[in-house]
């Protein structure tokens, strides 16, 4: 079991150092030795490892608890970017300074998510948690249900973030390169989200119930515990996740409806490629996917001229990966 | 021993247990000359000129046709085999781009174009699903989803950017026989629809009927258990993959010809999507249910794709189609689970379970009177 652990440990370890090897030596020594550069796709890569982790976490949590692959989450992502752009522009809030207009418009979307995974695990999953291919399909027609909703009350136009705040607009230069301060900062509070989730699992009561859950949760019911309670509490947590992925995202992305669509199905070979339900799995594999397609992209553009291949990388490395290691990298063999 | 039947009547056996079917075939093979003769227009359309009427409508049957096919071979996977799979829509956009390859970048010419695209496309399809099909022997239920919407999601991105097909644009198909060609020739080409349809049918109800299909729904209901009878599931999961897969790639050749365009959209996840919702409209593991579910889904996508006018509110359905199909998803999948035919045959069961019970009621208790 150790050693089980181990190996993948070390082939996890082994994929990113590659990753970085690869980037290093085609960016900076083929190149014209530019480190910057290859700071930046590492940035880049680390970024887009939290946006993803953001949208992942909350799907292998619940998948592993309830067994309901939510293919809603990209329409919370979708839903969190839309309400933290709208209420940073809006006219009336003009009186509050910028960076505490942000704060409220990230605080907003979360909530906006945790209201409707609420209402979404409470008033339609409950029925099914019988029949969990109904629930994907279920979920998967309630994601479809939210976007139109966003496209109803928002329309088809993609919103850009014009309007400045202290962290978007810092940067500061390193090898001759400019850093954004607000890439940096996503990237800690991605770490720190990582930290706190295992934290919670790992050192709470409630964290023993969810993994305890994952394991048995017909056992977990018989001990006397609210399954039912915990469910909701972790499918909210999960909606409210990607809405505040969606939120952090919108600064530097945007607000558009294919947004959060992209980002699921990045989140879904995420998940499935760490090993569904393990929760350390989804943190590496996130950092993992994004890097690959941070460095991929960088490749590609330089080299082959082509932008195809970025967009496969997510489901590329799953195909790879589930060939070598069916339950995925830190999933349990059944 | 199966007792024999004169000729007379096995035929009246055949009709009586599938009125149903016949009347439908009946149905689909008038209806040209019925639509022409309502209008008054004729299925051939307007003075020798393909349009009209008529011709619209066995344009839009052919695509009700395709989803048949889309939906049925789904369902040979989905609902009898119990394989879930989210890449149905690559075999489908497989097919046609196998076929406008083959027409449109050799130097065949429109007949033997035509045919050897076909086949290609159809082998193809069937290599591909056999590939798959091994993958599922590793992965199982939720993992092999996943691992073939990540499959048809490549392909989907792929051909999207693939200059050689001019990407995002797709091609046309102009190098069609004319007896295939749908703007010269509709009559015939919706003749041929509904010879593939019916031929997909006749394939599907054939095998499950027969012991093959035994297994597969016994596979359905518990792997591990026929594995442990002795069955080789994995053949029987190939078998229902392959068959499936290469009926998937039939139905997407039909469409774009029917289009005379190949585009990648013909690979978007929606070919997988609708076929699915489709299956669960209609029945789940029935043999009618896939096609009621196509032609009910279809027909109400394509007749409410305009306005309706309601006094001062004016309705546009179609702007709103995903949203339908969105709500419908959540309301079949709450409401009735088992699909319409589902539904039906439980609610005929019920009903004849009820009047036996009240027949043995009767039986049983004391004569009134006495």
């Amino acid at each position: 079991m150790a050693e089980n652990v181990r190996n993948t440990a070390l082939v996890v370890a082994g994929l990113v150092f590659g990753l970085l090897g690869f980037s290093f030596v085609t960016t900076v020594i083929l190149s014209d030795g530019d480190l910057g550069s290859f700071g930046i796709t590492v940035m880049s890569g680390l970024f887009q490892g939290m946006i993803l982790f953001l949208v992942a976490s909350g799907l292998s949590i619940v998948f592993g608890l309830m067994d309901v692959l939510n293919l809603a989450q990209g329409a919370f992502f979708t839903i969190g970017a839309y309400v933290a752009w709208t209420l940073h522009h809006a006219d009336e809030l003009e009186a509050i300074p910028p960076d505490l207009r942000f704060v409220i418009a990230v605080s907003t979307a979360i909530l906006v998510g945790a209201l409707m995974g609420i209402f979404l695990e409470r008033v339609l999953l409950r029925p099914l948690y019988e029949r969990p291919i109904f629930q994907i399909v279920l979920t998967f027609g309630v994601g479809i249900i939210i976007g139109e909703i966003a496209k109803f009350i928002w329309g088809t136009t993609a919103y850009a973030w014009v309007e400045p705040f202290t962290l978007a607009e810092g940067s500061f230069r390193l090898f001759d390169q400019q850093f954004s301060v607000y890439r940096v900062f996503v990237i800690v509070v991605g770490f720190l989200l990582i930290l706190a989730i295992a934290l919670l699992l790992q050192r709470t009561r409630i964290g023993i119930i969810i993994r305890a859950g994952v394991e048995d949760s017909e056992m977990v019911e018989a001990l006397g515990v609210n399954v039912r309670l915990v469910f909701t509490a972790v499918f909210t947590l999960g909606c409210a996740v990607a809405a505040l992925g969606g939120a952090v995202a919108a600064p530097f992305l945007g607000a558009s409806l294919g947004i959060g669509q992209q980002f699921l199905l990045g989140a879904i070979a995420v998940v499935v490629l760490g090993g569904l339900g393990s929760y350390e799995g989804t943190a590496i594999g996130s950092i993992l996917v994004g890097l690959a397609i941070a460095v991929v992209a960088q490749f590609s553009l330089e080299f082959l001229n082509q932008t195809v291949w970025q967009s496969i990388t997510p489901m590329l490395l799953l195909v790879f990966v589930l060939l070598l290691k069916p339950s995925g990298l830190f999933g349990k063999e059944r | 021993m199966p007792r024999k039947h004169s000729l007379a009547e096995t035929l009246r056996i055949t009709f009586q247990s599938n009125w149903f079917y016949i009347a439908l075939l009946l149905f689909l093979i008038v209806f040209p000359h019925l639509v022409g003769w309502i209008t008054g227009e004729g299925p051939f359309g307007v003075r020798g000129r393909p349009v009209g009427q008529s011709i619209f409508w066995q344009g839009i049957m052919v695509e009700v046709l395709v989803f048949c096919i889309l939906a049925m071979s789904y369902n040979l996977m989905f609902g009898f085999t119990g394989v879930i799979s989210f890449g149905h829509a690559l075999f489908f956009g497989l097919g046609a781009y196998a076929l406008g390859l083959v027409l449109e970048y050799t130097a065949l010419g429109p007949d033997w174009g035509l045919l050897l695209g076909a086949v290609i496309g159809v082998g193809l399809a069937g290599l591909i699903g056999l590939a798959m099909g091994f993958v599922s022997l590793r992965l199982k239920g939720v993992y092999f989803a996943i691992f073939t919407l990540a499959v048809a999601e490549m392909a989907f991105i792929y051909v999207g950017r693939w200059a050689v097909t001019n990407a995002e644009d797709g091609f046309a198909l102009s190098n069609l026989p004319d007896l295939f060609n749908p703007t010269r020739n509709r009559l015939f080409f919706y003749y041929f629809a509904v010879a593939v349809t019916v031929a997909t049918f006749l394939i599907i109800r054939r095998l499950m009927y027969s012991p093959t299909g035994r297994v597969m729904l016994a596979i359905r209901e518990n792997e591990d258990r026929a594995q442990a009878i002795g069955f080789n599931t994995l053949r029987y999961k190939l078998l229902a993959i392959v068959l499936s897969s290469m009926m998937a790639a039939l139905a997407g050749m039909i469409h774009v010809t029917l289009l005379k365009k190949v585009g990648p959209e013909v690979m978007s996840v929606t070919y997988t999507i609708e076929p699915l919702l489709m299956v669960i409209i209609g029945g789940i593991g029935t043999f009618t249910g896939p096609v009621l579910g196509a032609v009910g889904l279809h027909l109400s996508e394509r007749v409410l794709d305009r306005e309706f006018v309601l006094g001062p509110l004016t309705l546009n359905i179609g702007e709103y189609w995903p949203l339908f199909l969105g709500a419908t998803f959540v309301l079949v999948v709450l409401i009735f689970p088992q699909g319409v035919v589902g539904t039906w045959n439980r609610w005929r069961l019920n009903r004849a379970q009820k009047r036996q019970s009240r027949r043995k009621d009767a039986a049983m208790s004391p004569a009134p009177g006495d």
